[in-house]
């Protein structure tokens, strides 16, 4: 390699770490170089949080050595590895939203910072040395996430980060953002600190990146010298598997118009208005709070929302609460499975069932037989892995716990579906199952909205796509047809044909 | 209209205190001069002070994420130790033991609440049903009567005048009224200058964080209940020197009052979020609130009507509040 | 964890009710006569009614101190009205404003939109005082007896002291009380939806779970229990004042808990709040015969109570790391 020249400031040496019924890590060995960007790809599930989390101390690893500035580190919390010099930047910031900037920063520190005084003025001097203007005594939660992570940074900078781990810190960036962001990262790569950047965005990973390592279902497959990759060797090692069969053919069947929806308008959206018709998966592509779950809340009555209007299969509907959307034939799944999908400590069999309790009641009585028969129909049909339907869904995987609340809607059968982030952390697998299921709804006069995190799951699902960025529409695009790039220009606000 | 809802919702203790001052001024005739004399006032003050002196205690637990209802308990069993101990020992032993009694109790509830991680609003109410139980024992359900004039001199005693209300004579502070500002100086010092202080901040607002960022969350949030309990105690050791007695009747709406009185100053249960000054408004909004009642001579039932009115009425606003806020409309 | 261990847990509860009683008719073998039994099986009465339905409200994830006060109010104005309505017309009006009082405080929950316990507890303690308030003011402060009345109220005398047989009346109430709710609770629809809405409000709300109606639905009943409670309880006495609740929320949570519904909402049943009302009974005849203060009870209950939610909190914790 050309890049031994310089000396390892972190060795990772085969890392593992299993967590019930799933290994998350096998054997993973990884060399980090003084004063590198060392880029980490690889899919969602691929291991890259797992090992960063291990690294900074938030899981403890199984096997396997991890020397950091040539100390070995066996046992660690996040507060060692920061004052050893390893700062995490992580995908849901570390910051306390009630206090100011600057105390964030010094996070219990105060005392080190010789009280507020001293806590401030050092937060401006390092806030500065990365260029960045904000106040010190404004709140972090009236930042945006760009000035977040900045403070974030500058919080690294604070402990003398000899590497820093910054864990996708695009997903929620505008391209000003991000330009300012590669420029912070060349400006600490000159001072010799070194970082590991982590995405799953292949033109940050050709931008900037020194060497590259891809990881696969636990598995390191290759680390070499950006050079050395090129761009179809990345994605294949990345996905281990041709892209074709990673989504099933798109469904072809769009009808007339099922659903239209005119002028949503909360504190956080603007005249929200789109149609949606049947046989359809409709993508919404957005920034994490661009608004695109607080539009399908709003459709589905979660939350409130003032003189909106809308119609299914031409006739005017009212949907002010769930109960209203499940009647109208909506189904939704939500985007926190954990908070606002199950009901951990009940059965799977009331998990499924809980949704059409008015299936099995008659004169106000549960009709207990009728209620097996539709839990065990939906385990069998989605092929949920459980021992019996009375087991306690907290003991499922992830995967079988979203297909029981798939089940909870299909034995209602809505005829439109909306799913919030629903391959959100379920493996490969059960997320072919799951596309499966959208194409099927859709196949069969229902619709689906798809909202997803992951760029190519919605662009390879939706028959049509809109854009949303700061509570508005800015876009919609036939994605077999438009690149990504200009779907996600649009989705930035950056403009776009619309 | 946007401004006006920021003011009723974000310093419902201000606008309460400016609605009873108005409601006195209103009233005039005699009502409004009794309730403006000087006398009126320092008495009102003298009289809130307990509640505030509980009120700091229990400011940091909330502002740490948490809340201590066991303190109406701590405050009858200390009272009443105080003036058995001193059959005992002599008197300062039996205060310095009295307040430690309460140190104990929060270090149990430290213990409940942070180290084992039980519900704090329903853990540390048992507590004090606990504690009101010991104090009934302690005192037979009959008031315990003090027959020391030392002790009684702490609380009604005057500093830089002798407490007399006479025409162009300085009556003097009450020892009561300085005691609170001491005890209120060291809080407000302590929450904004110190490591401690600014660690509670993190706490409330975000555990996790606060313990990624290596704060000894448990030791500091514990140290909460501690402090809150120790306070309970102090207030108890001073209402029993006050009154002459101690009783196990005096708890019985104090924890409540007193957490309600902090939530109402603008101190969160959400925690985070909060301060002295803030729980201090908000408690002396509730003596403010029995005196002018006792001042416009409405009978104690209405009186006890009109309390939890206001308690419900303001909880409910604290609760509409962060409903807005979620559903972000 | 092993088998043993949680057997142990779940039963723990039955397990100390026999305990103590093994115990207490040792030491104290007056503990089984006739006459101490059917002392144990009146006092079943009042705190049970109460108790079945707290279990409602922490089930459904809520809690609820108001009853103490409902008691108060229910009592003095159910009394006073046997005059001028009868004794059938009073005890309707007492059950109804019984029911109107948790109706209140669900509407208070429901339109502040809180969603904590710790909301509930604060907004229905402040109700507690306006009940008991509103309970001095009607009645003066006086207590009132029913030989005070024009006429002897036989039905609420056979209410307070009457028998079917063996049983009393009110173990009779009490019967008909937990069957009915324990088949509402488990066999029909919106006794699912109030476990629902307490194991999880955001995702039964999102499954289109009425839970607004389980807030009502928890509270009424509980406000109705309490009201059957305070009718019990002053037929039993033959006096009613406006301070007769005082303790009755504590004693039912108590209760509630001890039984093992757990506080953090979903699980729970009324049967298991029968265990735990016998468990505080029991305790109480215990210490009655062994002599105890009823300070020292009331402490002893109060350290119980403490005992019983750092129970569940472990429970709980132990349940999480499966």
């Amino acid at each position: 390699m050309d890049t031994a020249g310089s000396q390892i400031i972190l060795s990772i040496r085969d890392v593992t770490k299993s967590f019930p019924g799933v290994r998350a890590l096998n054997g993973v060995s990884i060399d980090v170089r003084r004063g590198m960007v060392h880029g980490v790809v690889g899919e969602n599930g691929a291991g890259k949080s797992t090992l960063m989390k291990i690294l900074s101390g938030v899981y403890k690893k199984d096997t396997g050595t991890i020397v950091f500035d040539g100390k070995t580190i066996d046992h660690t919390t996040p507060y060692e590895s920061m004052h050893r010099g390893l700062a995490i930047i992580y995908q849901e910031l570390n910051l306390v939203n009630s206090m100011s900037v600057g105390e964030n920063i010094f996070l219990g520190r105060f005392k080190e910072m010789k009280g507020m005084r001293g806590t401030h003025a050092k937060a401006r001097e390092l806030l500065d040395s990365i260029g960045c203007k904000v106040s010190t005594t404004k709140l972090v939660s009236e930042l945006s996430v760009s000035t977040k992570q900045m403070v974030e940074i500058s919080k690294a900078l604070s402990f003398q980060s000899k590497l820093i781990i910054m864990d996708e810190p695009s997903t929620s960036l505008t391209g000003e953002e991000m330009s300012l962001l590669v420029k912070i990262i060349h400006q600490l790569k000159a001072q010799g600190i070194s970082i590991i950047y982590i995405s799953h965005k292949l033109e940050e990973i050709f931008d900037f990146c020194d060497v590259v390592t891809v990881m696969r279902d636990g598995n390191v497959i290759d680390t070499k010298p950006r050079g050395e990759f090129t761009r179809d060797e990345l994605i294949t090692k990345m996905v281990g598997r041709t892209i074709e069969n990673e989504y099933p053919e798109r469904s072809r069947q769009v009808g007339e118009t099922l659903m239209e929806v005119k002028g949503i308008n909360t504190r956080k959206l603007h005249d929200v208005s789109f149609t949606l018709r049947k046989g359809e998966i409709l993508g919404l592509v957005g920034l994490v709070g661009a608004g695109r779950t607080e539009t399908v809340r709003a459709i589905f009555g979660a939350d409130r929302v003032r003189g909106h209007k809308v119609t299914i299969g031409g006739k005017p509907v009212t949907i002010h609460n769930p109960k209203q959307a499940k009647d109208a034939g909506l189904g939704l799944i939500p985007e926190d499975r954990k908070l606002q999908g199950l009901v951990l400590p009940f059965s799977v069999e009331q998990n499924i069932s809980m949704a059409s309790i008015d299936r099995f009641t008659r004169f106000g009585f549960l009709i207990k037989s009728l209620e097996k028969g539709i839990g065990a129909r939906h385990v069998k049909s989605l092929g949920i892995k459980t021992p019996n339907t009375k087991v306690a869904i907290k003991n499922l995987s992830g995967g079988n716990q979203q297909k029981c609340i798939v089940g909870r809607w299909m034995e209602i059968g809505p005829s439109i579906f909306i799913m919030d982030e629903p391959t959100k952390g379920i493996d490969v697998g059960a997320k072919y199952e799951i596309y499966l299921l959208m194409k099927e709804i859709a196949e069969k006069g229902g619709a689906v909205i798809l909202i997803s995190s992951e760029l190519p799951e919605v662009l390879n699902m939706s028959n049509r796509v809109l854009t949303i960025y700061d509570g508005r529409i800015t876009g919609e695009f036939d994605p077999e047809h438009i690149p990504a790039d200009v779907i996600m220009r649009a989705a930035l606000g950056l403009g776009g044909a619309s | 209209m946007n401004n006006l809802y920021r003011l009723f919702t974000q310093q419902k203790a201000i606008v309460a205190i400016a609605v009873i001052l108005l409601v006195m001024v209103a009233a005039g005739g005699d009502v409004s001069r009794i309730f403006f004399s000087s006398y009126n006032l320092l008495d009102m003050l003298n009289s809130s002070t307990i509640l505030v002196i509980l009120g700091l205690g229990v400011t940091l637990t909330v502002i740490a994420g948490g809340c201590d209802l066991s303190i109406g308990g701590i405050l009858v069993v200390s009272g009443i130790l105080s003036i058995q101990l001193q059959n005992f020992m002599p008197m300062p032993l039996a205060l310095v033991l009295a307040v430690l009694f309460g140190t104990l109790v929060g270090f149990f509830n430290g213990f409940l609440v942070v180290q084992q991680k039980t519900e704090p609003f329903i853990i540390t109410l048992g507590v004090g049903l606990l504690l009101t139980g010991v104090a009934q024992q302690l005192s037979d359900a009959h008031p315990v009567p003090a027959n020391n004039p030392d002790f009684m001199n702490i609380s009604n005693g005057y500093q830089f005048g002798d407490g007399q209300f006479t025409e162009g004579h300085f009556p003097g502070i009450p020892n009561l009224v300085i005691i609170m500002l001491i005890c209120f100086v060291f809080f407000a010092w302590l929450i904004r200058y110190t490591s401690f202080g600014r660690n509670l901040y993190a706490i409330g607002g975000d555990y996790d964080v606060a313990r990624y960022s290596g704060i000894n969350v448990v030791a500091n949030k514990w140290m909460t209940l501690v402090i809150s309990g120790t306070m309970a105690a102090l207030g108890g050791v001073l209402l029993s020197s006050k009154l002459n007695t101690g009783s196990a009747i005096y708890g019985d709406f104090t924890a409540l009052v007193v957490n309600c009185g902090v939530v109402v100053g603008g101190t969160s249960f959400a925690g985070g979020v909060g301060g002295i000054w803030q729980s201090v408004l908000g408690l002396l909004l509730f003596g403010l609130l029995d005196n002018a009642m006792n001042v416009l001579n409405i009978p104690s039932w209405y009186q006890m009507m009109l309390k939890g009115t206001v308690i419900v009425a303001i909880l409910w606003m604290d609760s509409y509040t962060q409903k807005r806020k979620r559903e972000l409309v | 964890m092993n088998k043993v261990g949680f057997i142990l847990k779940d039963y723990l509860v039955l397990l100390m009710i026999l305990g103590l009683a093994l115990v207490t008719a040792i030491i104290q073998p007056k503990f089984i006569s006739p006459a101490n039994l059917n002392n144990i099986m009146r006092q079943f009465g009042p705190l049970i009614l109460v108790a079945l339905g707290m279990t409602f409200v922490i089930v459904g994830g809520f809690i609820d101190l108001s009853v103490a006060g409902t008691i108060n109010l229910v009592a003095v104005v159910t009394i006073t009205l046997i005059d001028p309505l009868g004794q059938v017309g009073a005890l309707i009006a007492g059950l109804v404003i019984g029911s109107i009082c948790g109706a209140i405080n669900a509407g208070l929950i429901l339109t502040s939109g809180a969603t904590t316990q710790a909301e509930a507890l604060f907004i229905t303690f402040g109700m507690s005082t306006v009940y008991s308030s509103l309970a001095l003011i009607y009645s003066g402060g006086s207590t009132f007896h029913f030989w005070d009345l024009k006429e002897m109220p036989n039905m609420f005398e056979a209410i307070g002291a009457g028998s079917v047989g063996p049983l009393s009346v009110s173990f009779v109430i009490f019967l008909g009380a937990l069957a009915l709710l324990w088949i509402f609770h488990t066999k029909m629809a919106a006794g699912r939806a109030i476990s629902l809405t307490g194991g999880n409000k955001t995702a039964a709300r999102l499954s289109g779970v009425p839970i607004e109606r389980s807030i009502v639905l928890i509270y009424t009943i509980a406000g109705f229990m309490a009201a059957l409670g305070a009718i019990v309880l002053f037929s039993r006495v033959t006096t009613a004042s406006p301070v007769i609740g005082a303790g009755f929320e504590t004693n039912a949570i108590l209760a509630v808990v001890v039984g093992g519904t757990t506080l953090k909402g979903g699980k729970g049943s009324v049967l298991r709040t029968v265990m735990g009302v016998l468990l505080v009974i029991l305790l109480n005849n215990c210490l009655n015969l062994l002599g105890v203060s009823s300070y020292m009870q009331w402490a002893a209950r109060g350290a119980i109570l403490v005992f019983a939610i750092w129970l569940d909190n472990r429970k709980e914790v132990q349940g999480n790391q499966l």
